[in-house]
């Protein structure tokens, strides 16, 4: 370790308890990484996410020699944009550590191909959006890591275009200092909409130490997409929203899965997640809220909506709570259920024809959560 | 020309009947008033000649301008010119106002033919100041939020862009204010013509002295038990509804 001349000894001394502390993790993780298995039935995280097809036919995928071909680039942040590559040991490292829900073995995997996608490190506000952009038509496992300094605003949009039936597996770490305000949306797709294709896993850890996140996903036009996010929240003061808005088709399975963890109190966590379901569809929502002991005075809300416009659309929605704090304001809820008869009468009765009707409806369902996502700070 | 309803029988769906034989007839260019109790079956009356999914017509007919209005689906309906002043709109979180306008009037065009944007803003927002609505609203989301007398407002708006030849006005007058009384009926009085006729469901004398009626109907128990001149609103408006009890009908 290297200890530079102007340093106290308390500092040094912090910084050896630091470093050994890392090590620690790193060694931990090592092990769970070792340990995991690839998601199986036994496993509740992929509870009905079909993990023998799913889990099992990416981590082939990623076990076998299909090599990683994509295209990664930015827009609106020339500078502090670095490309990943391979031997990146710290940005390597904080994906290490990242939590998963149910797949430390896919991560494991993700980490044998790492070294592709962005590290934004944000030391002054934008004003415009920062795009990113990630392109296959095979296999690809990009990584993006955001790291917001204090007082930095900021808004990111990252779009994984999964073109021609690509697997496309991101691994994410959003990082937000005290006072930044950042505005990160994800949108993963197939590009053209005659068919739905592709598949798209993407592992998001977002950290929060005393900022205000706003974190947007949004799946469209996939054979299979799943979501895990785990929101850590460190700093009191926080204020982190998670939002998702999808509208999946025909037999599209859409596996959302998010953890909102409140490591102190006084902070805000909140979570909006509305699907308007068609064809034969399939959505699974399992959120948790986890509120550590001592982290009294969390205020933590979760909702899942899902409009079913198909009667052959499925959908399971777990919501939960772990609270181990005192006065804690927490709330869960989930309501699915088919487009409002009494909505769709007015609509008609203006003379708006019935798909139309159920369009508007439907767009109006999920733009709530846009609107939310882009309300001024 | 007239709508024509013809001893009409409707029930909620697999339940008790609410209409029991409705005779009414509505010219062109006249204005209909239909007072009646609480429960009696006026919202249900006017809900059923839209085609809510709630109720069956179980015998009768309606005819509008010798249209089958019980063999057109409700937005066809609304197409060929029958409109209902809800007598309490509906909220549609997430669709705009002006949305929701554009896709109305989108529909009444012919395949292939734009609504012309600008025309149509303006429009709107001259229709919106006639009203005394606040050009935000445009953007709002129909209804979400609007206070009782905003959506009241909001539906006669949308009445104005229809412009139907049937309209039916179900207690719009409830949740009003007084100015916002008079403007609104003001609105209405503008759209009187001789193309058009209205049906006005009301409790109260006060929103007749603006939009004068031609004839008046009391709908009692499913039916249209007395029908009259003005001064029927006059004898309501001072004794009530007893007479139902005691007249012989
Ligand atoms: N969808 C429904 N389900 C069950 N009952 C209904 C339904 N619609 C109407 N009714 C009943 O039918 C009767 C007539 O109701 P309606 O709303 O037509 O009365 P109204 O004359 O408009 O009354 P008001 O003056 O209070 O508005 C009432 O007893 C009401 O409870
Ligand atoms: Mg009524």
């Amino acid at each position: 370790m290297d200890f530079p001349d102007s340093m106290s000894m308390e500092e040094a001394f912090a910084l050896a308890e630091a470093e050994a502390k890392l090590n620690a993790a790193l060694a931990e993780s090592k092990a769970r990484f070792e340990n995991a298995v690839i998601p199986d039935r036994l496993n509740e995280d992929w509870r009905f996410g079909r993990p023998h097809k799913y889990a099992r036919e990416l981590a082939e995928l990623l076990q076998s020699n299909t090599p990683c071909t994509g295209s990664a680039e930015v827009q609106g942040c020339d500078e502090e944009a670095v490309i990943i590559n391979a031997d990146d040991d710290d940005l390597k490292q904080t994906e290490m550590l990242m939590p998963t829900i149910g797949s430390d073995a896919l991560l494991g995997l993700h980490l044998k191909r790492f070294g592709n996608g962005y590290a934004l490190y944000l030391e002054k506000s934008y004003d415009s959006p920062i795009i990113i952009n990630y392109r296959s038509s095979g296999l690809y496992t990009p990584s993006t890591f955001i790291m917001a300094a204090p007082g930095v605003h900021a808004h990111i949009i990252e779009n994984i275009h999964c073109e021609n039936g690509a697997t496309i597996f991101a691994a994410r770490n959003i990082q937000v200092a005290e006072g930044a305000k950042l505005k990160v949306e994800l949108h993963a797709f197939c590009p053209g909409v005659e068919q739905v294709q592709g598949r798209c896993m993407v592992i998001t850890n977002v950290q929060n130490m005393g900022g205000e996140v706003r974190h947007l996903t949004n799946f469209l036009n996939l054979d299979w997409a799943r979501e895990e996010t785990v929101a850590e929240i460190y700093a009191e003061g926080s204020d982190t929203q998670l939002y998702s808005s999808n509208t999946p088709l025909e037999h599209m399975v859409l596996d959302q899965h998010t953890r909102q963890v409140h490591h102190v109190g006084k902070a805000v966590s909140n979570l909006l997640y509305k699907n308007v379901l068609e064809d034969k569809t399939t959505a699974t929502f399992a959120g948790n809220i986890y509120v550590a002991p001592g982290a009294h005075n969390t205020d933590a809300y979760q909702s899942n909506r899902n409009l079913m416009i198909s009667e052959y659309a499925t959908v399971n929605s777990l919501p939960g709570l772990e609270i181990l704090a005192d006065k804690v304001r927490c709330s869960h809820g989930s309501a699915s259920g088919p487009m409002d008869e009494e909505q769709l009468f007015y609509l008609l009765s203006r003379g708006i024809p019935r798909h139309e009707a159920h369009q508007l409806i439907a767009l109006g369902f999920v733009e709530e959560v846009d609107n939310k996502f882009n309300a001024p700070f | 020309m007239s709508l024509v309803i013809k001893n009409l029988h409707a029930r909620v769906k697999d339940g008790a009947p609410i209409l029991n034989g409705i005779n009414l007839e509505i010219p062109k260019g006249e204005v209909h008033a239909i007072m009646g109790p609480n429960g009696s079956g006026k919202s249900t009356l006017s809900k059923v000649l839209c085609g809510h999914p709630d109720y069956e017509v179980t015998a009768g007919s309606a005819e509008m301008d010798g249209q089958d209005l019980f063999a057109m689906s409700v937005d066809e309906r609304s197409r060929a010119g029958l409109f209902l002043a809800f007598q309490y709109p509906v909220e549609v979180p997430g669709v705009t106002n002006a949305n929701f306008m554009r896709a109305a009037l989108q529909a009444r065009l012919p395949k292939g033919e734009e609504l012309e944007a600008v025309a149509f803003y303006k429009e709107l927002r001259g229709k919106m100041k006639e009203l005394g609505i606040d050009p935000k609203f445009t953007a709002r989301a129909v209804n979400e939020g609007f206070s009782g007398g905003e959506k009241k407002r909001n539906d006669i708006l949308q009445m104005m862009m229809l412009n139907p030849s049937y309209a039916i006005l179900d207690e719009t007058d409830s949740g009003l204010d007084v100015d916002a009384l008079r403007i609104v009926s003001d609105g209405v009085n503008a759209m009187r013509a001789p193309f058009r006729s209205f049906m006005v469901i009301t409790h109260y004398k006060r929103l007749l002295d603006y939009i004068r009626p031609d004839v008046v109907h009391v709908l009692y128990n499913g039916q249209i038990v007395k029908t009259a001149g003005f001064e029927l609103v006059d004898h309501i408006e001072q004794h009530g509804f007893d007479f139902l009890k005691t007249e012989e009908l």
